[in-house]
């Protein structure tokens, strides 16, 4: 399992070019959200000063503030341009309805909501693949367990996690039931956001693995006396790793959207619930910055996960 | 959700925010007996389904919720008592000229502000004129005194405020959470910092507004100065309050009956009885004043212009019976277009309406809506009897778009056909002020019978210049006499005969649907005791002590 030798120009050169185009596809990706967000400004019904403020009311001033910010009164290629350049600089707008800017607005959330979202993958990945690693290719417990996946996969997060307060909070007091401080209050939403996770990534695992151990090699190892879980941890998993990792792509936009409610039912502070009163509230300003945050977090974990394949699959580095 | 609306759109600030109620009922200790007499210390734990997320200032902000989140640190000039009688507390005493247009106010002396700031005749210009200045954008306050023409320190501790008429509900709105003073010191700062922060007198101080957490507070150690009738004098007895907003009303319950929160606001309907029968909770209910949750015909175009059709769609459904199996009875059906807990409430309303679809059906074959089409809907010349209504889904509370659901197929059943066609909210922005619509539902919280002139009055129709509440675009000469001639009498009786006649006349023109009255419905564990009520129907945490364990 060792890199074939190459010269060492070529090898950097293999490592380089593809680096640059995922850089390139990824600068695309983002411009793309920029521009989807000041279409979406431009293509909704209704005045465009009108939709920045939203259901609210501010001096004739601001209005004015406003037209200059965004150059409403200039052609529209330089409204875009205009736009592009306050991104690019780090500049999200400002939020009329909560008073603030916008890039302060998600600051205070988004720090809540990633380490709900972290907590709950790091969850995913330990159980399923526990999970995965004890149930593949055995018969009864690879049935029971595809069921329970089933179910984990069906019920909606939202009774979920009123489920789970229910028993846990509610009745054995064990969680709180509210609240964002410690870890105890970390518990029960990440369990809450994780299950259909670990329902999704152990099924894909297993296949993988039950793929893998079909192999000749898995014979060689058992052959050579390595016990069926040391077969299955230091050479089956490895393999059904790179499908799993494709997946994690999906993992990233499904944790974003699962937090919107995952945060309403344990009332946590958080950019789901952010994004949930903007537009409730027709908070634009705030809705354009949610989009392109959630592209940008998108970007880099998929740059993170292909850095990730080169880590599990010695292969993709060489040839 | 809290939401927030546009102002002068104020008709939608009703229908997302908060509510808010008046006290009609006992003195208003929220738990049962105590054990002992009060102890000081603790910290009470209160959920809230709703929070000021836009703007915590009263000042500016329309939201009920507002006033729940800054009473604890706000005083007002006045009180206003249960039995709707104006008390003193940051003001001592007051007068009013012969011509009342001015009120010469008497200030308790020695009062200060959190921030060391003394309270003086300068405070309170400065307040007031902080909820007038245009730069405030104050969506209800500023409209509660519109006739302010300005305040005058006459001493230290006397102020005189003049209005351009007389105006008679100036001391019942200086006593809401909406004219709480603040520090004037602190009203210097741009409108921004005070939506995050509000420095006033009163029993406890902010310590930190975290929004979709919540907001917490500390005892005043300092505070002497409680409104006349109030449970005590002196500093609060909690050390501690926290309000923690819990949107999810499961939740919010089970947090409740679990004993992680000390009480909850919103206690779901379909809850209310399980609550009461749990004997570790107590549940009090205060109705909200002002107008109820009703339904507004547009009398001006469209077949609500026709009298016949509006009494055929009011008379011809069932409202009491959805409202009661709906709400389980939390919420009392409307018998006219104020709540009882409104001053001027005209009682003999009630018992009057008639759920009577023979009578409907029969009025409308008079006003030419004869024919039915294949789906059964009346039609007269070939067109359906189609209401339009104004029902904007996204700000839909208490289950009102169920509701709302359920009269849509009650109203087939006598031959009318009921769309929804809010659209989205900039959208319904620009319909409402051009009449553009059949119905519109909403209701409008005020504890003064005043609250007619913003629902009835022909100057409050919604037009592009200048919005208003007057979502039936009533214009009737009489009605306009009469709230005009109630704006100019302090007298209570002579007022209240005033209001009276308008209930009667909207009634009977039928350019009201009335559908219920709500009602704060306050969940609390036994250790909670002295829970009080804002006149507008919110709980008040001065008196409120926990039992140590």
């Amino acid at each position: 399992m060792t890199a074939v030798a190459v010269p060492a120009t070529r090898a950097r050169a293999r490592v380089v070019r593809p680096v640059l185009v995922r850089l390139g596809t990824s600068v695309l990706v983002l411009w793309g959200a920029v521009t989807v967000a000041f279409a979406g400004l431009h293509l909704t019904p209704g005045n465009v000063v009108d939709l920045l403020i939203g259901a609210n009311t501010v001096t004739p001033e601001v209005r004015a503030r406003i037209v200059a910010d965004y150059g409403l009164d200039r052609p529209l290629l330089v409204q875009y341009v205009t736009y592009l350049g306050r991104v690019l600089h780090g500049d999200l707008g400002q939020s009329y309805q909560l008073h603030q800017p916008v890039a302060s607005a998600i600051g205070e959330q988004i720090g809540s909501s990633v380490q709900l979202m972290l907590a709950s993958f790091a969850l995913a990945v330990v159980v399923a693949v526990t999970v995965a690693v004890l149930t593949a290719g055995r018969r009864w417990a690879r049935a029971v367990f595809s069921g329970v996946e089933l179910v984990g996969i069906s019920i909606p997060s939202f009774w979920a996690g009123i489920l789970l307060l229910t028993v846990f909070s509610f009745g054995l007091g064990l969680f709180p039931a509210t609240g964002g401080e410690g870890v105890e209050s970390l518990v029960l939403p990440s369990v809450a956001m994780a299950i259909p996770v670990i329902a999704t990534l152990s099924q894909v695992l297993r296949e993988g693995l039950e793929l893998t151990l079909e192999e000749p090699f898995v014979l060689t190892a058992r052959s050579r006396g390595m016990s069926d879980l040391g077969v299955r941890l230091r050479h089956a998993l490895r393999h059904a790793l790179l499908p799993t990792v494709t997946l994690a792509g999906w993992m990233v936009s499904y944790l974003f959207g699962g937090a919107v409610i995952t945060e309403s039912v344990f009332s946590r502070q958080g950019i789901g619930r952010l994004t949930l009163t903007a537009v409730t509230n027709k908070d634009l300003p705030v809705v354009m910055g949610v989009v392109l945050i959630a592209s940008l977090l998108y970007v880099v974990i998929n740059i993170l996960l292909d850095l990730l394949y080169l880590a599990i699959d010695p292969r993709l580095r060489g040839a | 959700m809290s939401t927030s609306i546009r102002l002068p759109a104020a008709v939608f600030v009703s229908l997302s925010l908060a509510l808010t109620a008046c006290g009609t009922g006992d003195g208003g200790a929220a738990a049962a007996k105590a054990p002992g007499g009060p102890v000081k210390g603790g910290t009470l734990t209160f959920g809230v389904n709703t929070e000021p997320s836009t703007c915590l200032d009263p000042h500016q902000s329309p939201a009920d919720v507002a006033g729940l989140f800054t009473r604890p640190v706000l005083d007002s000039l006045v009180s206003l008592d249960t039995e709707g009688r104006i008390r003193p507390w940051l003001a001592t005493s007051w007068t009013v000229s012969e011509d009342q247009k001015t009120y010469t106010l008497q200030l308790r002396e020695g009062v200060k502000f959190s921030d060391g700031t003394p309270f003086d005749a300068a405070a309170v210009k400065a307040n007031l004129d902080h909820i007038v200045d245009p730069a405030t954008r104050s969506q209800l306050a500023a409209g509660y005194i519109e006739p302010y023409e300005g305040s005058e320190v006459v001493g230290p501790h006397t102020v005189k405020v003049s209005f351009s008429r007389p105006y008679s509900p100036f001391l019942s709105a200086l006593a809401t959470a909406y004219f709480g003073i603040e520090s004037p010191r602190s009203l210097e700062q741009p409108q921004d910092a005070l939506c995050k922060k509000v420095v006033g007198s009163g029993p406890f101080v902010i310590d930190e507004y975290v929004v979709q957490k919540g907001i917490t507070y500390h005892r005043n150690p300092g505070y002497d100065w409680a409104a006349e009738g109030a449970g005590h004098t002196g500093a609060a007895y909690l050390d501690k309050l926290e309000i923690k907003v819990i949107t999810e009303d499961s939740v919010r319950l089970g947090a409740l009956t679990s004993g992680q929160v000390d009480a909850i606001a919103g206690v779901p309907p379909v809850n209310v009885r399980q609550v009461r029968a749990d004997p570790r909770l107590t549940i009090t209910t205060r109705q909200a004043p002002g107008g109820n949750y009703n339904y507004y015909p547009n009398t001006t175009s469209g077949p609500f212009a026709d009298k016949r059709v509006r009494q055929a769609f009011r008379d011809g459904i069932d409202f009491a019976t959805i409202v009661q199996n709906l709400y389980f009875g939390a919420f009392q059906p409307a018998a006219g277009p104020i709540s009882p807990a409104t001053d001027g409430y005209d009682k003999t309303l009630e018992g009057k309406a008639k759920y009577d679809p023979a009578t409907a059906n029969r009025l409308l074959d008079e006003a030419g809506w004869s024919a039915r089409d294949a789906e059964g809907y009346r039609t007269r010349d070939g067109r359906r009897l189609t209401i339009r209504w104004g029902f904007l889904k996204a700000f839909a509370r208490e289950q009102r778009d169920t509701l709302a659901e359920q009269i849509q197929a009650e109203a087939k059943k006598i031959g009318f056909d009921v769309e929804f066609v809010a659209g989205t909210v900039n959208e319904w922005l620009e319909k409402y002020p051009k009449g553009d619509y059949d119905l519109m539902d909403f209701s409008w919280q005020r504890a003064d019978g005043d609250t007619l002139r913003n629902l009835f009055d022909s100057s409050s129709i919604p037009t592009d210049a200048k919005f208003g509440q007057n979502a039936a675009r009533l214009a009737d000469k009489d009605v306009d006499g009469w709230l005009s001639d109630a704006l100019d009498t302090t007298d209570q009786a002579e007022r209240a005969e005033l209001y009276a006649k308008v209930q009667q006349r909207v009634t009977d023109e039928a350019a009201v649907f009335p559908v219920y009255v709500f009602n704060y419905l306050l969940g609390a564990g036994e250790k909670v005791h002295g829970i009080g009520w804002e006149p507008q129907a919110y709980p008040t945490f001065y008196d409120a002590w926990v039992e140590q364990a």
